[in-house]
């Protein structure tokens, strides 16, 4: 979708760029980046939904004015978008500049029904846990707090769908087999698990955070529209460590659709984390792990598999550990 | 019997349970499920405190530990030399761990040492699985390979040859891990011709004292 993305005086991004794979790992220091890589890519799709505006009208700009330049993967890679600012964190104005080359010079129209679904989510296990309202149920919301009332909805109207994501969250969660919903007064919808041994019913407020967060996860996998791109912002928080694995591989589903046999299209994912354990599961993928750096007041962006020497460096500790010496960059500058 | 196994995923751990019952002919009780290590060094770093673990904490007869030789020196004819050791290569570093942490060891739960089980999968666990399916896919000819600078193949390559695609999820790992596992039960001989990193496991497990 997103081919890359360059930065001119975005917030801590001064100058700076990257390529962008179909999943994309974002590791780094606090404030080096990573959340405005995201703000960046969600000020396209907030300025796609306006019409089109020509350059300098209505707004005055600073000559030094934040600017963001987005490249896109075929069948739009003949169209090129540009976020100008009127100050170094907010943009209110896109162009669409066609390419000599590439597809799509014409399709502005199919790009930004494209650019209108993406979704961005920070998961907070309070919020999940909350009962939601039963008008609230078209797509998850930032922090994933009407959950009950989606996927109760999902399971009316997608049961297919809503099958499939229950056999894998009993499957990733053998100590559950099964999942109901509750309507409360006030029009409100929770939802409950039952433990397999011995047939209780666990309320969304007694389940632990890392099982409300998975259940989450699980939405947006098995959503029978997905996105065209998702980002998830601190993608192991209340994740046990081994468990991380499960949830690369549900994300790589929305990646590589065509690689677990579904017919979908691929969603490109952009997530942070700052854990150790689940970048050691890009070990044979560093294309897919992006590294922000941020030196004084200015971060920038590299990729893993743009490392000196990357196989030595592999061959002397896991990823992880790696990370965490500073070898491969991505740690908090020391004074 | 009952028996730990170390390894970097459940995928290889129902792997190698497999492929350890085919050597030793009998089936055998799992004693601590779960034990995982985050690939190398980390096995190195962990293997002590599972040893001693093992050996006070439990009644486990013994412990097979497998991990991926990934670009390290490979174990050969000339490190089995008595006294020999080569820092370099996985096999000699994992027999010297259980070596230096069990003679501190005093005999606990009626037994003097826990019995050791190591195999080295060259490169990595997935040419085990394309072992028989996969001609080029041998030790001979990653050493040779390595030697000449001009690796046949390489991890990645591996997972998608023998998983259909470079991102398994878990399992699709695990189905295929145990399948090719079940393939090579039923006779173990071109494994351990092929690859002698696991010979060195099979060796070690046939030459357990029987244990009732």
């Amino acid at each position: 979708m997103i081919a890359s993305v360059a930065f001119r005086n975005f917030k801590a991004l001064r100058s700076t760029g990257l390529a962008l794979s179909p999943f994309n790992l974002v590791i780094g220091p606090n404030g080096s980046g990573k959340t405005s890589l995201i703000q960046a890519v969600l000020q396209l799709h907030n300025l796609a939904r306006l019409p089109l505006r020509q350059s300098g009208a209505e707004t005055e700009r600073r000559p030094e004015g934040a600017e963001i330049t987005f490249r896109f993967s075929p069948p739009y890679d003949g169209l090129e978008a540009s976020l100008g600012c009127v100050s170094d964190t907010m943009c209110d104005l896109l162009q669409v500049i066609p390419l000599s080359t590439g597809e799509g010079v014409d399709d502005w129209a199919g790009l930004r029904a494209r650019l209108l679904t993406v979704r961005n989510y920070m998961f907070e296990h309070t919020a999940i846990a909350a009962p939601s309202s039963d008008r609230d149920y078209a797509e998850l919301t930032l922090n994933g707090g009407n959950l009950a009332t989606v996927l109760s909805a999902r399971r009316i109207h997608h049961p297919e769908e809503f099958a499939r994501l229950a056999a894998e969250l009993f499957r990733m969660m053998p100590e559950y087999d099964e999942i109901e919903f509750v309507e409360l007064p006030g029009r409100l919808i929770d939802l409950k698990l039952r433990l397999a041994d011995t047939a209780e019913w666990v309320v969304a407020e007694n389940l632990s955070q890392g099982t409300l967060y998975v259940l989450a996860l699980l939405t947006l996998v098995f959503d029978p529209a997905p996105p065209a791109i998702i980002c998830i912002e601190e993608l192991d928080r209340g994740v046990h460590p081994r468990m991380l694995r499960e949830m690369r591989d549900l994300l790589y589903r929305l990646s590589y659709p065509k690689e677990t046999g579904s017919q979908k299209p691929p969603v490109q994912v952009i997530v942070t984390t700052h854990s150790p354990y689940l970048l050691d599961l890009f070990r044979d993928h560093p294309e897919e792990v992006v590294i922000t750096e941020k030196h004084g007041a200015a971060a920038r962006f590299t990729r893993l598999d743009q490392c000196a020497d990357l196989t030595n460096v592999l061959s002397s500790g896991s990823l992880g550990d790696l990370w965490f010496s500073g070898v491969i960059g991505g740690v908090p500058e020391e004074k | 019997m009952k028996l730990a196994i170390l390894s970097e995923s459940p995928a290889d751990e129902a792997a190698i349970a497999v492929l350890v019952e085919a050597v030793i002919g009998h089936k055998f009780t799992r004693v601590q499920s779960s034990l995982r290590a985050r690939g190398w060094p980390s096995v190195a770093q962990v293997l002590p405190s599972i040893i001693r673990h093992l050996h006070f904490n439990t009644d486990a007869d013994g412990l097979i530990v497998v991990v991926d030789s990934d670009d390290s020196v490979v174990h050969t004819a000339p490190h089995e030399a008595p006294e020999y050791y080569h820092p370099m290569c996985r096999m000699c570093q994992l027999r010297a761990i259980f070596r230096q942490t069990m003679k501190k060891l005093p005999p606990a739960h009626g037994r003097d040492r826990i019995l050791r089980g190591v195999g080295v999968a060259v490169p990595a666990v997935e040419a085990w699985y394309l072992c028989g399916l996969e001609d080029s896919v041998t030790e001979a000819n990653w050493i040779a390979g390595q030697t000449a600078a001009q690796p046949p193949y390489t991890r990645r390559q591996l997972k998608g040859r023998a998983y259909g695609t470079e991102r398994p999820n878990l399992y699709q790992e695990t189905e295929i891990a145990v399948r090719e596992a079940r393939r090579h039960a039923r006779d173990t001989r071109r494994l351990e011709y092929d690859f002698p990193g696991f010979a060195s496991l099979a060796s070690e497990l046939r030459a357990w004292p029987k244990v009732s």
